[in-house]
C-alpha cells in the first residue's frame, strides 16, 4: 500500500474497486465505515452488491471481466471533462500523450456494452473522485485475479496520478493483502527475481554483496520459476523436486487436476507444515513445524509494517521452528548454518537490506511496529510513500499507463452458461487447515461450503435455498450448497476456496496474467445442476467428508 | 495464574495486535490489543482463530513427528529428526547432482512462519541449492 490503514478513515473519498473488505478484512472495513461517518464519500465498483456497495454514495455494478475497459473510461472522463490536475500531471508524471492515445477511444458511452455501467454513472463517479480534496483507492483480488491484472493496477495508479492523489497522508492506492504475511514474504526475497529488500538477482553488485555475506563463491544470476508455472515445468521434465513450505497447492491452486498430476510426477516432494493437508498426501517426507502462537518472529502488515509476533505456548509434539529445520537441511547439505534465535536472523537480513536497516527489534518493541522504508537507525519508518511526489522510476516521475482491454479467456456457452468467480468469506480462511480446526469458527460454516447464486438463476435451474447441487466446468465437478442471494448478479455465481469437498479450484483454470502470473480465479465458465434426491446427496456429502478426514488422519498416529 | 502475550494475528494482512491469554500453558482467550491498524478491535478470526493450537482434530490432525516413506505406494512411517533430515537432504542433493539446481523448486510461506523463517528458506535455496526457483502464494 502506498499509504497506511489508519489513513483510510481520514480521507475524503474512498474508492473501492474489486475489494470486499467486509468479508476479507473486517477490521479494514471498519475504517471505511468510519470514513463515511466522518463525512467521506464512498464509491464502489463491484459486480456484487457487497457491504461496501450497500453503504456507498455510488455503486457501479461492473460486468465481470471488464476492469480495464472501465478504468480506461474513468481516465477518459477525467481528461475529456478537464477534471484532472494539470499542474500535478505536468510536474510529476510522464507518458501523458501515449496514455491519452489509448484512453481517448474509451468514452463511457462507447465502452458501455463492455463494462455495463451506465455512462452517466461513470461520469458522475469521476466528477466526485476528482472533486475530493483527498481520495484513497482500495483494491483487492477483484483486480488482481484476472488474466489482465497488472495493467489494471497500473490503470488505477493512473487515476490517482491524474488527480494528484499521491505523496501525502490519506491518499494513494492500497491493495489490502489477503494473507497475514504475503507482504513480508515478498519483503524478505521469497520471489524468483529478488533478494531481500527488493534487490534484483540480476544485479551483479547485489549478488556479490549477498555472496560475500553468505560466504559462497557466487549466487545464481538467472531469474527463477514462478509458482503457477509448475504443472507445465513438471510436464516438460524441467522440474524434479518441490520443497513445499507452509502452502497447500492441492487445495489453493487453480485446476487441481493439473496440480495433482504434477505432484504425482515429481521425483521428490518435501512438505513442511503444521497440519496434515491435501498436498502432504503426495509427499515423500513431511517435516512438522511449530505454529503461530508457538514461535517468535516478525510479520509485515499490508501497509509495510514490521510487527513482532511472539510465542505464547509450548509446542506439542516433536516439532521445530521452520528456520531451525532449514538450518539442519543446509548443514546436512554441506553448508553449516546455525542461528540461536529469530533476532539473529532478522539482524543479518536487516544489515543486507538498505530499505530495512533501521527497523530493529528494539524499535518494533518501542513503537509497536516499523513501516518500511526505514533506512537509518534513527529513522521512525514511513507511513506513506512518494513524499514530494518522487516515484520509484528512473526519472522519479509517475508513469501514466494504459492498455487495451482484453476479455477473460474462457467464455460461457450453451454447455457452460454461467460465470464462476471465487471469493472470500468471513469465518474461514485459505486452505482452512487453521480455521477448520477451530470449533467456534466451524460453527459458522462447514462442508461443502456455499455457492452464491442470484434468485433468477436459481429459479431457472430449479435450485432451492440451502439445497445441495452439482457445479461443473470443463475441468471438474464438485458438490456445493446453494445460497440464493440477490447480492450476486444474474449469470454469475460465487464460491469461496476453503472447502475440501466443495473445492472450487477443481473448476478454475490455469490462465494467468502475463506479468504477475496470477491465475484468472475470477472468471471461468460453469454449469449448475439441481439434485432431485437431496437426502441421498446429504448422505453422500457426509460419507465423502468422513473419508477425506480419515485419509488425512491415518498417516498421523 | 493468567499470563498475557502480545502478538500479531496470523490471518489477513491487516496486522491486528492480539493479547493471547494463557493459563497453565494453555490459551484460554484472545483479546484485542491497541495496535496501529486495529486499535483493540478484532474480527471473528482474531477472536477464535487460536483454537487450532489445542489440536482439536476438528478437521485434520496436527503433525507431531517427521514422516517419511520410500515409495509413494507405501504408508508413511514416523522417523527421528536425524533420519528425516538425512532422507530429505540426500534426496535433494541427488536430484541436484543428476539434473542441476534448477530442477528444484521451493516455496516460502505467507502464513504463520514469519519473515525470519522465509529469509532462511530463500538463503537455503539460493546459497545452498544454488537456484532462484523460490516463490510463494502472493500470486495465487
Amino acid at each position: 500500500m502506498s499509504n497506511s490503514v489508519p489513513e483510510i478513515e481520514d480521507t475524503k473519498l474512498v474508492f473501492v474497486f474489486g475489494y470486499n473488505a467486509a468479508d476479507s478484512h473486517p477490521i479494514v472495513a471498519r475504517r471505511i465505515v468510519r470514513a463515511k461517518e466522518k463525512g467521506a464519500k464512498i464509491i464502489t465498483v463491484d459486480p456484487r452488491r457487497t457491504e461496501a456497495a450497500r453503504i456507498s454514495d455510488l455503486w457501479l455494478p461492473i460486468t465481470n471481466g471488464s476492469n480495464m475497459a472501465l478504468v480506461n473510461a474513468f481516465a477518459h472522463v477525467l481528461i475529456e471533462e478537464d477534471l484532472y490536475d494539470k499542474d500535478y500531471v505536468a510536474r510529476y508524471t510522464e507518458g501523458f500523450d501515449a496514455y491519452w492515445d489509448i484512453v481517448k477511444t474509451y468514452s463511457p458511452e462507447k465502452t458501455y456494452k463492455t463494462h455495463g455501467v451506465e455512462p452517466e454513472l461513470v461520469r458522475k463517479a469521476m466528477r466526485m473522485y476528482a472533486a475530493a480534496p483527498d481520495a484513497f483507492i482500495l483494491y483487492g483480488m477483484g483486480v488482481t485475479q484476472f488474466g489482465q491484472a497488472v495493467d489494471v493496477v497500473k490503470g488505477l495508479s493512473g487515476l490517482a496520478l491524474l488527480t494528484g492523489n499521491f505523496g501525502r497522508p490519506n491518499v494513494g492506492i492500497g491493495p489490502v493483502r489477503g494473507q497475514n504475511n504475503v507482504q513480508g514474504t515478498c519483503d524478505v526475497g521469497v520471489l524468483p527475481n529478488i533478494f531481500p529488500g527488493y534487490q534484483p538477482v540480476t544485479d551483479p553488485k547485489v549478488r556479490e554483496k549477498f555472496a560475500k555475506a553468505w560466504n559462497v563463491p557466487s549466487l545464481p544470476d538467472k531469474v527463477g520459476y514462478m509458482l503457477t508455472a509448475i504443472p507445465h515445468l513438471v510436464h516438460e521434465g524441467k522440474l524434479k523436486a518441490f520443497y513445499i513450505f507452509g502452502e497447500d497447492p492441492a487445495q489453493t491452486d487453480p485446476d487441481l487436476g493439473g496440480v495433482r498430476e504434477a505432484l504425482q510426477n515429481l521425483e521428490l516432494v518435501i512438505v513442511q507444515d503444521i497440519f496434515m493437508n491435501k498436498t502432504a498426501l503426495f509427499a515423500d517426507v513431511i517435516l512438522p513445524a511449530t505454529a503461530w502462537g508457538e514461535h517468535d518472529g516478525v510479520y509485515s502488515s499490508c501497509d509495510r509494517g514490521f510487527q513482532r509476533m511472539r510465542k505464547a505456548v509450548e509446542p506439542k509434539g516433536d516439532v521445530k521452528p521452520d528456520w531451525e529445520i532449514f538450518s539442519l537441511m543446509a548443514t546436512a547439505m554441506g553448508y553449516p548454518m546455525q542461528y540461536n534465535n529469530t533476532k539473529e536472523i532478522w539482524d543479518e537480513m536487516r544489515e543486507l537490506s538498505p530499505l530495512y536497516l533501521g527497523a530493529t527489534y528494539e524499535k518494533m518493541e518501542q513503537q509497536g511496529g516499523v513501516q518500511w522504508p526505514c533506512p537509518e537507525p534513527d529513522h521512525p519508518g514511513t507511513p506513506y510513500l512518494y513524499k514530494g511526489n518522487k516515484f520509484d522510476t528512473p526519472s522519479g516521475k509517475g508513469l501514466l499507463f494504459a492498455a487495451e482491454w482484453r476479455p477473460p479467456l474462457e467464455r460461457t456457452d450453451a454447455d457452460y452458461p454461467l460465470v464462476l468467480s471465487t471469493v472470500r468469506e468471513v469465518g474461514h480462511y485459505s486452505c482452512r487447515t487453521m480455521t477448520g480446526n477451530c470449533p467456534t469458527l466451524k460453527t459458522l460454516a462447514d462442508e461443502p461450503g456455499y455457492i452464491q447464486i442470484n434468485s433468477v438463476d436459481a429459479a431457472k435451474y430449479g435450485i432451492a435455498n440451502e439445497a445441495l447441487l452439482w457445479i461443473s466446468s470443463r475441468r471438474g465437478r464438485v458438490l456445493t450448497r446453494a445460497q440464493i442471494t440477490d447480492r450476486a448478479n444474474p449469470g454469475h455465481v460465487y464460491m469461496t476456496y476453503q472447502w475440501w469437498i466443495g473445492a472450487c479450484n477443481e473448476l478454475t483454470l490455469e490462465h494467468v496474467d502475463p506479468i504477475s502470473k496470477t491465475p484468472e480465479y475470477k472468471y471461468c465458465a460453469v454449469k449448475v445442476e439441481a439434485i432431485p434426491d437431496q437426502l441421498r446427496a446429504e448422505r453422500y456429502l457426509h460419507e465423502e467428508y468422513a473419508k477425506l478426514k480419515h485419509k488425512l488422519s491415518s498417516p498421523v498416529k | 495464574m493468567e499470563k498475557s502475550t502480545l502478538t500479531v494475528c496470523p490471518y489477513c494482512g491487516a496486522g491486528c495486535h492480539i493479547n493471547l491469554v494463557t493459563e497453565n500453558g494453555k490459551i484460554v482467550r484472545a483479546e484485542g490489543a491497541p495496535g496501529r491498524t486495529n486499535e483493540s478491535q478484532l474480527c471473528l478470526k482474531g477472536m477464535y482463530g487460536w483454537e487450532y493450537l489445542n489440536d482439536t482434530k476438528a478437521l485434520s490432525p496436527r503433525l507431531k513427528k517427521p514422516l517419511i516413506r520410500n515409495s509413494r505406494q507405501d504408508d508413511f512411517r514416523e522417523a527421528s529428526w536425524d533420519e528425516a533430515i538425512k532422507f530429505a537432504s540426500s534426496r535433494l542433493m541427488a536430484i541436484k547432482e543428476k539434473y542441476g539446481p534448477d530442477a528444484i523448486m521451493a516455496t516460502g510461506s505467507a502464513r504463520g512462519p514469519g519473515n525470519e523463517a522465509n529469509y532462511v528458506m530463500q538463503k537455503l535455496v539460493r546459497a545452498v541449492i544454488g537456484t532462484n526457483n523460490i516463490d510463494h502464494c502472493a500470486r495465487i
